[in-house]
C-alpha cells in the first residue's frame, strides 16, 4: 500500500468501525436491549384507523381487495364460516399476530424485563412478546415466535462526520415473527397459513404540536395463500394514560 | 518518514473520531454558515411505485361518493362533500386539476425521488419529487430556508421544507392549494398545514402524512401511504391533460351541484358494503376504536347521519388566517413581468414600473401611503404616471390623494390640456369608471382625487412601459363602477373587489352591485386567463384583498358564488323570505373559509346581497 493511501484508509477503517457499534459500544459490557433503545415506545397508544377503514372497522365476508391472494386463499376466505368459528370457540383467529396490528385497538407497551417488550391489546386481550436475544422454543400459537433487535440508523456508508443528526442514537424497531397458528389477516376470514412469517418495523414520529406517532411498517410473507408479499402500513397515536382501555373478548364478528 | 505519516493519521483518526462521537449540535436553520446546514440522513433516491395492498379501491386517490370514514371531515367539509357530484369534474378549470399532498401520494403512476446538491461543497440543497400523474414537481428545500409570506402565491405542490430527524425526513408543507383529501367531494383547504415523516426501510417508504386544516377538519388526519421502490426506472412521467368542451352550449355560469340534503347517491357505498352511514361519513369519531361502539344502534346512528346532511348549529366564521400583513408596514411581492404587488395598508396596491413612470392600480386605504411611496420609490426613480381606481370604496381610493399629488403625468405637460388646465401635468392622472368618479364626489365629505380620465362601457387600453394595458369594465358586480386591469405582457391581472381571498365578495348593492355581474365578472377574468400546467402558474391574479393566485382560485370562487346563487334562488322560487333564506345556511359548507359573524361584511349580509340582488336585479346585470 502506498503511504499516501494510508491516512485515508485508517479513517475509513475506523469510521466503519464507529458505525457497527451502535449506542454504547464503545468498549465495555454491551447495553441491554432495553438501555439500548433508540426512542421509548412504552405506554398507551390508540390505532389511528384511516387506511383499510373499511375493512378494519366493519370487515365483510369475501372482502379481501388490496390482498394478493392466491386462489387458495380466496378459495378459503370465501367459504368463511363465522358461526362455525364461534361454535369452535375460535373467536381469536383474527388476533393473530399477522393481524392483531390493524385491529382497532389500544395497545399497552412495556418491557416484561431488560430484553423482552410486551405489547398488550384492548381488543381481544392479546399479549405480544418481541423477543431480544435469544426465542423461547415453543408450539405455534396466534403470536408466534417474535424476535426483536434495534436498527440503528447510520450517517450513510463509508466516510462521514458528523451531520445534521442531533444528539442519541436514532434507529428503528425490527420484529420478525414467526410460528404463527394459522389465522386471519382482517376479521373476515382472509387467511394466512402457519408458514407465515411477518416482518414489522416500528419508528417513533413527534409532530411539532407535540403528538407522537408510532408507525409500523409490515411484510408479511405466505406462500401458502399468497401470490406476494403483503405490505402495509399502520399508525397509532401516543395517550397520556390508560384512559379509553377497555379490554374486551375476541369477536368474530 | 513513516512514523510521521502513523503520527498524522492518528491525528486525523482521533479527530473524526470526537467528531463522530461528540455529536456537535447542528447548525440552527438559515444561520451559522452561508453554506447551509450539514445534512446528512436517509439516501430515498430511486423512482418508486405506490403499493395499493391498502386503501387499495382509492385508485388515483378517489373511493365512492361518501366513503369518508376515518377522515376526520368537520360539519362544512361534510356538507361540501355531499354537494359535490363527478359531473362538477366537466367545468372547464376542473379538468387538469394538480394533485396536493399527501393525496398524490396515492396516485397510480410512478414517483421519483432525488437530491440535488451544491456543486461546490456537495451539500444537500433540497430532495425533489416528480409526480407522474398530474405531473407534480416539489422540491422539499433542505437549507433551512423560511417559507414564503403569506400573501405569496400557493401550488398545489405547496411550499416544503424538510429535515432529517434520525432515520425520518420531516416535511413540511405550506402554501398549498385547495385540493382533495380524496377526489370523492372531499376537500382540502389552501389554509392547510401538511407534515410528511418518509421513512425508508429497503426498498420500501412508509409515509405518515398528517393534514391539518382549519377549515375543513376537526382534528389533524394523519394516514400512511407506501411506496414500492423499482428496479429499473420506467419511462412513463408525464401526464398530458387540458382541459376541453365536454357539453356544448352550456352557460359558463353553470356549475353542477347538489342542493342540501338532496344528493341522491349519499348512501350507495355505505349500503354496498354494509358500513354505518354514520361512518361512512367521516369526522373524527370514526378514527378510533370506540367508533365501533357507537354505532351499534344501527337505526338511531343512520338518524343520527341523516341529521348531518343538512346545516346545523350557529354559523361559521373564517378559520383561515387573512394574509394580509398588519405589522404597520408596506409589503412588496413581484408577481410577474413589470408588476408588484403591495400590501398592508387595506386593499391591495398593484404597481407597473418601467421607463415611463409607475401605473398603479388602486391605492389602499391612505393610511400608510408615505410608506407605499417609499416602497415604489424602491422600485423606479420614475414617478407615478397613472392611477387606475378599480373600485370607489375607501380601502382602494384612500390614497389617492396623496399618491396622485406624488406623481406626475408629463404627457399632458406642453399639450393643449396646458391651455385648459393650469395645472395640467401636475400629479399623476387618476383614471377610473365615471360611476367611481360619481360615487366618489357623492360622498359626504367627498373622496378626494376622484379619477379625472373616466369611461362608461368600453375598455380602455395604454401601452405603457412597454407593456400592452387593459382597463376593462365590469358592471354591476360588487358596484356599478368596478374594473379590472389586465398587464398583457407581465401577464398580471388586478381584480380589485371582484376577487379576493379573504371573504365572500363584498356586493354592494345599494351601489350597483349584484351577484349576476359578480359572476360574470369572475368569467370575464377566466376567459383571460392560462395555466401553465394543471391548473398552476400562468396567468397572474392580484386580488383585492388576500394573497396572490391564478385562475384556479378564481375559478374557485366563481363555483362557490355560482353554488350560492342557485340554492338561493332555488328558495326564492319556492317564495322563501330572506329570514328563511338566512336561516337555511346555504353558505355553511364554505363558511370556515369565507364567512364572518362580526364586523364590516358578515355572511348574513353577504347572503341578503346575494337575495336582494337575485329579487330586483340591476337593469345591466344578466348571466351571459
Amino acid at each position: 500500500m502506498s503511504r499516501s493511501l494510508l491516512v485515508p484508509f485508517l479513517v475509513l477503517a475506523a469510521s466503519f468501525t464507529a458505525h457497527s457499534q451502535g449506542p454504547g459500544g464503545r468498549g465495555g459490557t454491551p447495553p441491554t436491549p432495553r438501555a439500548a433503545a433508540p426512542f421509548d415506545m412504552t405506554g398507551y397508544w390508540v390505532s389511528v384507523v384511516n387506511e383499510d377503514w373499511r375493512w378494519r372497522m366493519f370487515p365483510n365476508k369475501g372482502d379481501y381487495a388490496g390482498i394478493p391472494l392466491n386462489p387458495e386463499g380466496r378459495k378459503v376466505a370465501d367459504a368463511w364460516d363465522p358461526a362455525k368459528d364461534d361454535a369452535a370457540g375460535e373467536q381469536c383467529k383474527g388476533y393473530g399476530a399477522p393481524g392483531i396490528m390493524r385491529v382497532p385497538s389500544r395497545f399497552h407497551i412495556t418491557w416484561q424485563d431488560d430484553q423482552t417488550l410486551k405489547i398488550e391489546t384492548d381488543a381481544g386481550r392479546q399479549v405480544r412478546m418481541f423477543h431480544f436475544g435469544s426465542t423461547p422454543a415453543s408450539s405455534a400459537d396466534l403470536q408466534g415466535v417474535s424476535k426483536a433487535e434495534w436498527e440503528f440508523a447510520r450517517p450513510g456508508v463509508g466516510f462521514a462526520i458528523a451531520g445534521d443528526r442531533g444528539g442519541g442514537p436514532v434507529g428503528s424497531l425490527k420484529v420478525t415473527t414467526t410460528n404463527v397458528r394459522p389465522g386471519y389477516l382482517r376479521r373476515n376470514g382472509v387467511p394466512y397459513s402457519g408458514n407465515a412469517k411477518l416482518t414489522e418495523y416500528y419508528d417513533l414520529v413527534r409532530e411539532a404540536n407535540g403528538v407522537t406517532y408510532l408507525v409500523l411498517t409490515s411484510t408479511l410473507e405466505d406462500p401458502t395463500y399468497l401470490t406476494q408479499p403483503w405490505i402495509t402500513a399502520a399508525h397509532f397515536k401516543k395517550q397520556a394514560d390508560a384512559t379509553g382501555w377497555n379490554p374486551t373478548p375476541c369477536s368474530v364478528r | 518518514m513513516r512514523t510521521i505519516t502513523f503520527g498524522i493519521a492518528l491525528v486525523f483518526l482521533s479527530v473524526c473520531s470526537a467528531m463522530f462521537f461528540a455529536q456537535a449540535p447542528p447548525p440552527s436553520p438559515g444561520t451559522g454558515t452561508p453554506l447551509g446546514p450539514m445534512v446528512s440522513g436517509t439516501d430515498l433516491s430511486g423512482s418508486y411505485r405506490w403499493i395499493n395492498h391498502q386503501d387499495a379501491p382509492l385508485f388515483t386517490a378517489a373511493g365512492d361518493i361518501a366513503d369518508w370514514g376515518g377522515i376526520p371531515l368537520n360539519d362544512a367539509a361534510r356538507l361540501y362533500a355531499l354537494s359535490w357530484p363527478a359531473s362538477r369534474q366537466t367545468v372547464k378549470q376542473q379538468q387538469c386539476m394538480g394533485y396536493v399532498a399527501p393525496y398524490t401520494w396515492m396516485s397510480p403512476g410512478n414517483h421519483r425521488l432525488w437530491e440535488e446538491r451544491d456543486p461546490f461543497t456537495q451539500r444537500l440543497v433540497a430532495i425533489r419529487y416528480w409526480g407522474q400523474i398530474a405531473q407534480v414537481d416539489r422540491t422539499i428545500y433542505m437549507d433551512g430556508r423560511p417559507h414564503p409570506p403569506a400573501y405569496a402565491p400557493h401550488t398545489f405542490a405547496g411550499f416544503s421544507t424538510g429535515k432529517f430527524e434520525g432515520n425520518v425526513l420531516t416535511v413540511t408543507t405550506t402554501h398549498i392549494k385547495r385540493g382533495w383529501l380524496r377526489a370523492n367531494g372531499a376537500p382540502q383547504s389552501d389554509a392547510a398545514t401538511v407534515t410528511e415523516h418518509l421513512i425508508r426501510h429497503g426498498d420500501t417508504i412508509t409515509i405518515l402524512a398528517v393534514v391539518d386544516d382549519p377549515v375543513y377538519l376537526s382534528e389533524p388526519m394523519s394516514k400512511t401511504s407506501l411506496l414500492a421502490r423499482q428496479a429499473i426506472a420506467p419511462d412513463a412521467w408525464l401526464y398530458a391533460c387540458d382541459d376541453s368542451e365536454q357539453i356544448l352550449g352550456r352557460k359558463n355560469d353553470y356549475v353542477p351541484s347538489h342542493f342540501f340534503g338532496q344528493n341522491p347517491y349519499y348512501q350507495e357505498y355505505s349500503d354496498k358494503n354494509k358500513v354505518p352511514l354514520l361512518g361512512a361519513f367521516g369526522g373524527r369519531e370514526t378514527m378510533y376504536p370506540e367508533f365501533l361502539a357507537a354505532v351499534k344502534d344501527r337505526a338511531g346512528s343512520d338518524n343520527a347521519a341523516k341529521a348531518k346532511m343538512r346545516p346545523s348549529g350557529p354559523p361559521q366564521a373564517s378559520r383561515a388566517p387573512d394574509p394580509t400583513p398588519t405589522d404597520g408596514n408596506i409589503h412588496v411581492f413581484h408577481v410577474g413581468g413589470n408588476v408588484y404587488m403591495l400590501t398592508g395598508d387595506g386593499a391591495n396596491i398593484a404597481v407597473q414600473v418601467g421607463p415611463q413612470g409607475g401605473l398603479l392600480v388602486d391605492t389602499g386605504a391612505g393610511r400608510l401611503s408615505d410608506k407605499v411611496l417609499a416602497e415604489i420609490g424602491k422600485l423606479s426613480s420614475r414617478p407615478i404616471q397613472f392611477i387606475v381606481n378599480t373600485s370607489f370604496h375607501a380601502d382602494h381610493v384612500g390614497g389617492n390623494k396623496k399618491l396622485q399629488a406624488a406623481g406626475a403625468d408629463p404627457s399632458l405637460t406642453g399639450s393643449f390640456f396646458s391651455n385648459q388646465f393650469a395645472d395640467a401635468g401636475q400629479g399623476a392622472t387618476v383614471i377610473g369608471h365615471q360611476n367611481v368618479q360619481t360615487r366618489m364626489q357623492e360622498q359626504k365629505p367627498p373622496l378626494d382625487a376622484p379619477p379625472s380620465d373616466t369611461y362608461f362601457e368600453d375598455r380602455r387600453r395604454k401601452y405603457h412601459n412597454e407593456e400592452p394595458v387593459e382597463i376593462f369594465p365590469m358592471p354591476n358586480a360588487t358596484t356599478d363602477g368596478d374594473s379590472i386591469v389586465h398587464f398583457r405582457r407581465s401577464d398580471v391581472i388586478v381584480a380589485g373587489d371582484i376577487f379576493t381571498t379573504t371573504q365572500y365578495p363584498f356586493i354592494d348593492v345599494k351601489n350597483g352591485g349584484s351577484v349576476q355581474g359578480e359572476i360574470r365578472a369572475l368569467n370575464f377574468i377566466l376567459d383571460r386567463t392560462v395555466y401553465q400546467h394543471d391548473e398552476d402558474g400562468g396567468t397572474w391574479i392580484i386580488p383585492g384583498h388576500g394573497r396572490v393566485t391564478n385562475e384556479w382560485e378564481v375559478a374557485e370562487y366563481r363555483d362557490m358564488l355560482v353554488i350560492i346563487r342557485d340554492r338561493v334562488q332555488a328558495m326564492i322560487k319556492n317564495g322563501a323570505t330572506l329570514d328563511q333564506v338566512k336561516s337555511a345556511r346555504l353558505t355553511a359548507d364554505y363558511d370556515p373559509r369565507f364567512g364572518a359573524t362580526t364586523g364590516p361584511w358578515t355572511t348574513d349580509m353577504f347572503v341578503e346581497a346575494v337575495y336582494t340582488s337575485l329579487k330586483n336585479p340591476p337593469q345591466t346585470a344578466s348571466a351571459q
